[in-house]
């Protein structure tokens, strides 16, 4: 308990550092005017209001959210690879979304946000259908695989889509990283109920997943349905992935890095290490975009490709351990 | 005899529709007359417009094919292609940074460069010295490296300016528009010089395919043999990337279809069959990429990423029914 104690701190500090650092320097008293009187006319309070403070909100959804979408994934599909980027959850969430603004215009960003959500349940759904996961052995090698070809195909229907409405590179270039710069524009709040929604399902459903991530003869000994905790968890990843990808982008590697790391800080005790990865995925995810915003002032490192660079040696160093054949 | 047939008919009357359709089409007398007299609308869509793109098409995707036939046969997996190795993305990195630095560097020595660093990054990553290692393993950190080399590359998109972003865009993508003369030469002449290389290694291959230790039985010298044909399939690769982009699965396709289509046994016919197929697909799936959507020029890579992925996921379904993964 004490370990997960350690952890909110961390995010805490980690929240309070995206906040004060940035392009403009604000003096302390400021952070306390803006909650006091609030001065639409003072630059620096609208700096805070309006970029800081949705940019915080922004990171923690997408980086609680992503986290918890990872350790269910990881847990149900027992893939240490399985992350909602690798595996084109993200891609499907990311393409119905600019599908929907193709189509609507960018009229009502909500509504346009809300077609995240079956995009991310069809590309779940469609990957664990493809890696093996309806005849019950999702091997590692498999999964992941079937996932990058996911992603390939959804990717390229995406730039397809984007270069045939030649009105803005940058559009793709936003949906391709992954980045928290837009979050003024983006459904905060309706997606922070979503995602909260999907995290309290995951600590409901916790123990019935960790039965299922020890092999379906074991679940059902235990007198667990696996269908229905898949279907519990094919919920909770749309959920969570949707509102992320709502929030923030497709970000690749977060779901990835997170749950081994829970795993290694409070142990394996499934909701211990869905509040610990999700209160993680924060963390990092905010630490990346301050750090971005950092390395190369004033212009900025998206917090994607942030969290690609940090993620990439994990998978490397994941996928070397990787025994061919073996189903864990 | 027939079916030896087939692919260079295939191909010529590919590359022919190719030749006539697109923006502005032009019929089939004019074309010829164009070839012959060398005057007239048919010889500008010859000699500037379609003629380089076609023929920059054909020279590419025969490279990616026979780098692709040869990374499959090495080990003995049908997923193992340059692209899914990682080769692909680290060579169109390489160019991608080339264009930010604004280096003044031949095309292919900067593409190979990059598509080398990543073979030997998978090596490095992937074997263990004393112990075997499974091509399944090689796979998943060759994805890992390709991964992370789209990743980087995304990064150096998002720090370049507008116009700048755009051209990197096309170019990541998989593109063959606007190509001249000078990308057919850089294309042809060290793609016909790697094919021929290939194909005096064709025994050795076979060799190697009978599983080491019968090969060196054989009197062949296994590390060395593997890594002159895995240093040919890299270069290979890499040329068809410094021309055309990092094109998606046109290196994963071509081998074992030119293989359903030709009937080929003998190694070297099957060197030839990849290439044959692999210019096959690359011409369709840029002459797809042109005239799919009217008034639109889709760059050939999202052609290839929208056909290439459901048959790498048939593929998949194939290798799991075997029960090879």
């Amino acid at each position: 308990m004490s370990r997960l104690l350690w952890i909110a701190c961390a995010c805490l500090a980690m929240m309070i550092i995206s906040l004060t650092v940035g392009f403009r320097q604000i003096a302390p008293a400021v952070y306390f005017d803006v909650l006091n009187t609030y001065d639409p006319t003072d630059p620096a309070h609208v700096t805070l209001a309006s970029i800081r403070l949705p940019r915080l909100a922004a990171g923690l959804i997408a980086g609680a959210a992503l986290g918890v979408a990872g350790t269910v994934m990881q847990a149900i599909t027992r893939n240490p690879l399985a992350d909602p980027g690798i595996l084109g959850v993200n891609a499907g969430a990311a393409f119905f979304l600019l599908l929907g603004t193709t189509i609507l215009g960018r009229a009502d960003e909500a509504i346009v946000a809300t077609l995240a959500f079956p995009g991310a349940a069809l590309a779940s759904a469609a990957v664990f259908a493809l890696g093996g996961g309806l005849r019950g052995d999702v091997g590692p090698v498999r999964l992941t695989l079937a996932g990058a070809a996911l992603n390939a195909l959804l990717l390229s229907l995406v730039t397809g889509i984007v270069l045939v409405r030649q009105d803005s590179l940058d559009v793709f270039r936003f949906w391709v990283a992954g980045s928290l710069t837009q979050a003024t524009t983006r459904p905060l709040l309706e997606m922070a109920m979503v995602a909260c929604a999907g995290g309290l399902l995951a600590l409901a459903v916790a123990p019935q997943i960790e039965a299922l991530s020890h092999g379906k003869e074991m679940s059902r000994g235990l007198g667990t349905r696996p269908g229905r905790v898949q279907a519990a968890a094919l919920l909770i990843v749309t959920m969570t992935t949707g509102a992320a990808v709502a929030v923030a982008g497709p970000l690749a590697f977060l779901g990835l890095m997170v749950p081994p790391l829970a795993r290694l800080l409070v142990g394996h005790r499934m909701r211990a290490e869905l509040v610990a990865a999700a209160l993680l995925g924060a963390t990092i995810l905010l630490g990346a975009d301050t750090l971005g915003r950092l390395l190369l002032a004033p212009s900025e490192i998206r917090a994607g490709v942030m969290t690609a660079l940090l993620g990439g040696p994990v998978f490397l160093w994941l996928a070397r351990r990787i025994r061919p054949g073996a189903t864990t | 005899m027939r079916a030896a047939l087939l692919l260079p008919l295939l191909l010529l009357v590919a590359t022919v529709t190719a030749l006539m359709s697109g923006q502005a089409s032009i019929g089939l007398p004019l074309l010829w007359e164009g070839l012959v007299t060398g005057e007239g609308p048919g010889a500008l869509m010859l000699d500037t417009i379609r003629g380089p793109r076609v023929a920059t098409a054909i020279g590419a995707g025969g490279v990616l094919g026979l780098s692709g036939f040869i990374f499959q046969t090495l080990f003995r997996n049908p997923l193992a292609s340059p692209d899914i190795l990682g080769f692909t993305p680290g060579a169109g990195l390489a160019i991608v940074a080339a264009i930010t630095f604004h280096l003044n560097v031949p095309m292919p020595l900067v593409s190979a460069a990059g598509g080398i660093a990543a073979a030997l990054l998978v090596a490095l990553l992937a074997i263990r010295r004393g112990h075997e290692t499974p091509p399944l393993t090689l796979i998943l950190v060759g994805l890992g490296v390709g991964f992370f080399s789209s990743a980087f590359s995304t990064f150096v998109m998002t720090v370049l300016p507008h116009s700048e972003a755009a051209e990197a865009q096309r170019w990541l993508t998989g593109s063959l528009a606007a190509r001249d003369w000078g990308h057919v030469a850089q294309v042809w002449w060290p793609g016909l010089l790697l094919v021929l290389l290939a194909i005096a290694q064709a025994r050795n291959l076979a060799g190697l395919e009978l599983g080491n230790d019968l090969a060196s039985g054989l009197g062949l010298r296994t590390e060395t043999v593997l890594w002159l044909l895995a240093v040919t399939g890299v270069l290979l690769a890499a040329t068809g990337v410094a021309v055309a982009g990092p094109v998606p699965f046109v290196a994963l396709m071509a081998g074992p279809l030119g293989i359903r289509i030709t009937g080929a046994r003998t190694h070297t016919s099957r060197m030839l069959a990849a290439a044959g197929t692999g210019a096959l697909v690359l011409t369709l799936a840029d002459l797809a990429a042109r005239t799919a959507l009217p008034g639109i020029v889709l760059p050939a890579g999202v052609m290839t990423g929208i056909l290439g992925a459901p048959y790498l996921l048939w593929r998949l379904s194939r290798e799991m029914e075997k029960g090879t993964l």
